[in-house]
């Protein structure tokens, strides 16, 4: 057996492998970030300025580009998801390599737009 | 028309694995198998691969040629680069060279019972089955499957799960539950439908890129992913 690496082995495979790979990433990454979340949730056991505190860290400017990556991620793994989900009911199989594009095209235009509605926030224009 | 080219091939001698180098010159419509032949012959008698028919039947051929299953009499090697890596499957054991262990392959192959079952077999009074054409149509396609394991070296589902039966096996398994002669579909679905089974599948369809014969493993496994639902479900009611 290949093991865990076989996920990850991208020579010689087609863009389905590629999609594969970075579901699978993605999944890694929001589940860190879940992680992450439920700390910080738990932290208003401790009180109240404790969470402010953790999340002022968090929202700002500087930390705009790992947020956008997340919800580059989210929209990633979502949509991805979405295409499994048709293809495994038996829908659109035929076409499966045509909805991988569709959907990362969908993915990247609520990324980019996510982004910019998280830079007008932050930055109130 | 003739090239030099250069075939990289991985190499295990039982203890050792190692890249090793043969340089020849090529003719136009040379497979790459035919390359192997003339290294074993000219160059490296010790090279030791797997070949019968020379001509996509057999499917013993099946290594991996930069980085994708494929069979070896059916690549030319003016359609690849000058330089080939050639490689053992995935996901199974190396024995020597590009020979790889296909035994557990076939249990699993044969764990899904690959024939028709049938309550009135009389083999001392045997009779025709009838089908039509249109019954024929629905699992032809996947009839042509010629074992050749490229799908299951390239499932990412078996890399990581010893157990999992792979495209091939569940492919076979599609092919007779959807036979209009087989009354074995509840038996063979009690087997496909656990964890080791059609569930295992996670969609990455690259079965279905590498088979030569394009059949699809990864549409038979959906479709059998289907009836096992159904199989299910109706199992809860009775």
């Amino acid at each position: 057996m290949k093991g865990v690496s076989g996920w990850f082995t991208l020579r010689g495979k087609s863009v389905n492998s590629l999609a594969y790979t970075f579901h699978r990433l993605t999944g890694i990454v929001l589940l860190l970030y879940l992680i992450a979340h439920l700390s910080f949730l738990t932290s208003l056991r401790i009180g109240e300025e404790t969470y402010t505190a953790f999340i002022s860290t968090t929202v700002r400017l500087e930390t705009l580009p790992l947020d956008s990556l997340l919800f580059l991620a989210t929209f990633y793994h979502a949509f991805n998801g979405l295409r499994i989900v048709l293809n495994e009911f038996g829908l659109l199989y035929e076409s499966r390599k045509v909805l991988i594009y569709v959907m990362t095209l969908f993915a990247l235009i609520f990324w980019l737009y996510s982004t910019y509605m998280m830079y007008i926030f932050l930055t109130g224009w | 028309m003739e090239r030099e080219v250069l075939f990289r091939i991985r190499r295990f001698d039982g203890k050792w694995s190692y890249w090793q180098d043969f340089r020849f010159t090529a003719r136009q419509g040379m497979t790459v198998l035919e390359g192997l032949y003339l290294i074993k012959e000219n160059l490296d008698g010790s090279l030791t691969f797997r070949a019968s028919c020379r001509m996509g039947i057999c499917g013993s051929c099946a290594v991996k040629i930069d980085g994708k299953p494929r069979l070896a009499c059916e690549t030319q090697i003016f359609d690849m680069g000058d330089v080939l890596k050639i490689e053992p499957l995935d996901n199974m054991p190396v024995l020597r060279d590009l020979v790889v262990d296909m035994d557990g392959f076939f249990r699993k192959h044969e764990v899904v019972k690959p024939y028709l079952i049938r309550s009135d077999d009389d083999y001392k009074n045997p009779e025709e089955f009838l089908q039509t054409p249109k019954e024929l149509h629905v699992y032809y396609d996947f009839s042509l499957c010629i074992k050749c394991a490229a799908c299951y070296s390239a499932c990412p589902a078996s890399a990581t799960r010893s157990d999992y039966l792979g495209p091939a096996a569940i492919t076979a398994a599609y092919r007779f539950c959807a036979d209009s002669r087989d009354e074995g579909r509840e038996e063979r679905l009690a087997l496909v439908s656990g964890s080791n089974g059609v569930w295992r599948c996670h969609f990455n369809a690259e079965c279905s890129e590498v088979c030569p014969k394009s059949i699809e493993p990864a549409k038979a496994i959906q479709k059998m992913r289907l009836m096992s639902a159904i199989h299910m479900i109706k199992s809860i009611f009775r």
